[in-house]
């Protein structure tokens, strides 16, 4: 569904993303783990078509995306959320998830029999009338997905859903994104958070100086030497034992 | 509900406008009333850039005078109807508008606003220097030959002329609230990566916004000239007029569809009534009402600054909290 070829990103001289291929399966769910500033972001915003590729290319669902605007991706079945989240602050929840049921639906009355859908399955009921500006930072998080799922994606891209959450909405979120996976949706992954990436993720990719590092499973991945020194710290490894 | 509770201040608001002809002729009354009803489309026609897109412009006097100086010329040099001149205004602006909404798509907030102050003093240079065509800085005068094609009009056919271009821009403003593209704007205005990440071209998205903006504007603009029967470069293309636009829909309330007309009512008349009270006193005293005008701005930004539209909401919160 989604394939990288040797995808390089810089900025000036600084080389954020360095040759990654990457291959993503209909149905996967991929996890993206790395350090702060290993360019898993960029990374993302590449795919994205927020950033255009100094080298390399992109290719989603047949079409070579590589260099195309976000919102033509978008509108391919492409999207993403933003690890510091981007609410469409003045406007009621429910507005905010109409503008994403938008993207496949003319109607006014469609996108908001949509947007009331998808509020449900993501827990926003309670809130659709709280303007977004107003709500915790684990709804806007649960906003923020919310908006996405209206555009009916088939691939889409989570970016820190779950950082500064607190346990009982992380145990929220991470039931949230199993569920939608089990529907069948294919999604990518970038999380901090080990626990919920060990219990999610199929396949786990380790970027390093933008560099991919290693590819496994979450169990080859917690055991994987260069992860460990790079990433995890022998600490880890002694608790998940 | 919400929704219907400002339709129908809007009914209240046309439908007094359109009664008032029936109850006085009064020449001065009527004055004030068209100038009212047409101030406040044309800060309807600003809210589309600067309130529902988020695009504030302080240079749409630019499409005003495109407006305002075809509907004219057309008739003073080549003899035929300003509805004509009105249409060639429109495609003029929508070419000026174009220019200017591909300028939001590079320059944010202030700088977007300085750009469309800089956009409409060169074209009150242009005008005025180009003294062949548009006769320069002393300006020319329309002339009246009385008929609705040659937009010599009487007083109360003005006040319904003015209320048609006022309904045209309510329509737009009612359409931008509530349909998929409406959605969207808002979308642009508050964020535009998210926007993007939801499949909007926010740019074409807003240069079609700001392009509306300004044919709406340059209508507006075609019918002042003619309802005036004088085009000066100096005024139709002043930044005081910029700020009129502007100003009217922050004190009415940004980005609502009633806003701009409560925000002229206050206004306008404020501005007839403080210069038809000043007018007789010492020459001092001439620029009081601009004085009296930043302080309303002042006091309202302050007080009420979702403007008096949010006013009108807040009071009715407390009215049915006080009387369960």
């Amino acid at each position: 569904m989604l394939t990288l070829e040797r995808v390089t990103k810089r900025f000036g001289g600084l080389t954020a993303v360095r040759e990654v291929s990457l291959e993503v399966r209909a149905g996967d769910l991929l996890g993206i783990i790395g350090p702060n500033g290993a360019g898993k972001t960029t990374l993302f915003n590449v795919i994205a078509g927020y950033y255009r590729p100094d080298e390399g290319r992109v290719l989603f669902d047949g079409h070579d995306v590589t260099g195309r605007p976000a919102h033509a991706i978008s509108r391919l079945g492409l999207t993403r959320t933003f690890q510091i989240v981007k609410p469409f602050g003045n406007l009621s929840v429910r507005d905010n998830v109409m503008i994403g049921a938008f993207t496949r639906l003319a109607g006014t009355r469609e996108a908001r029999a949509e947007a009331e859908r998808v509020i449900g399955i993501c827990g926003l009921g309670p809130h659709a009338d709280a303007r977004a500006r107003a709500l915790p930072l684990g709804l806007r998080k649960r906003l923020e997905v919310a908006r996405a799922l209206a555009t009916h994606p088939k691939l889409l891209l989570l970016d820190e859903v779950m950082a500064g959450l607190n346990p009982t909405e992380l145990g929220g979120m991470i039931d949230l994104v199993r569920r939608l996976h089990a529907d069948g949706l294919t999604l990518i992954v970038i999380e901090h958070v080990m626990a919920a990436m060990m219990r999610l993720a199929q396949r786990i990719v380790m970027l390093h100086h933008g560099e991919r590092i290693a590819e496994g499973t979450p169990r080859e991945i917690a055991s994987d030497r260069r992860v460990i020194d790079a990433y995890l710290g022998e600490e880890f490894v002694l608790a998940d034992a | 509900m919400g929704a219907l509770r400002v339709r129908a201040g809007a009914v209240v608001v046309f439908g007094l406008a359109a009664l008032v002809p029936l109850a006085t002729r009064d020449a001065f009354f009527l004055d004030s009333l068209i100038l009212i009803v047409m101030w406040g489309a044309l800060s309807a026609a600003w809210n589309v850039a600067g309130g529902y897109a988020g695009q504030v412009s302080l240079g749409h006097a630019a499409f005003f005078g495109v407006g305002a100086y075809s509907a004219a010329l057309v008739g003073v040099r080549y003899g035929l109807s300003p509805w004509l001149g009105l249409l060639l205004g429109v495609a003029l602006s929508i070419v000026a508008g174009g220019l200017i909404g591909y300028l939001s798509n590079r320059l944010k907030g202030p700088y977007f606003a300085l750009s469309t102050i800089a956009f409409s003093q060169v074209l009150l240079i242009v005008v005025g220097r180009w003294r062949g065509f548009t006769a320069g800085s002393e300006g020319i005068p329309v002339p009246y030959h009385p008929g609705l094609w040659t937009l010599g009009l009487g007083k109360v056919a003005w006040v319904y002329l003015a209320l048609a271009l006022a309904l045209v821009c309510y329509a737009v403003e009612v359409y931008l609230e509530r349909s998929r593209r409406g959605y969207q704007l808002a979308g642009v205005r508050e964020d535009e990566d998210a926007a993007e990440a939801l499949g909007i071209a926010t740019r074409r998205l807003k240069v079609w916004a700001v392009t509306l903006s300004a044919a709406l504007t340059s209508v507006g603009g075609s019918l002042w000239a003619q309802y005036v029967g004088f085009v000066d470069p100096a005024y139709v293309f002043s930044i005081d007029l910029s700020v009129r636009f502007a100003l009217n829909t922050i004190i009415g309330g940004m980005g609502t569809a009633l806003g701009p007309w409560l925000g002229s009512i206050l206004i306008t008349s404020l501005e007839t009534y403080l210069r038809a009270t000043f007018a007789g006193m010492k020459t001092g005293f001439a620029g009081i009402y601009l004085i009296i005008y930043g302080v309303v701005l002042i006091l309202v930004v302050r007080f009420v600054p979702e403007g008096l539209v949010g006013l009108a909401g807040r009071l009715r919160t407390r009215v049915a909290g006080a009387s369960p």
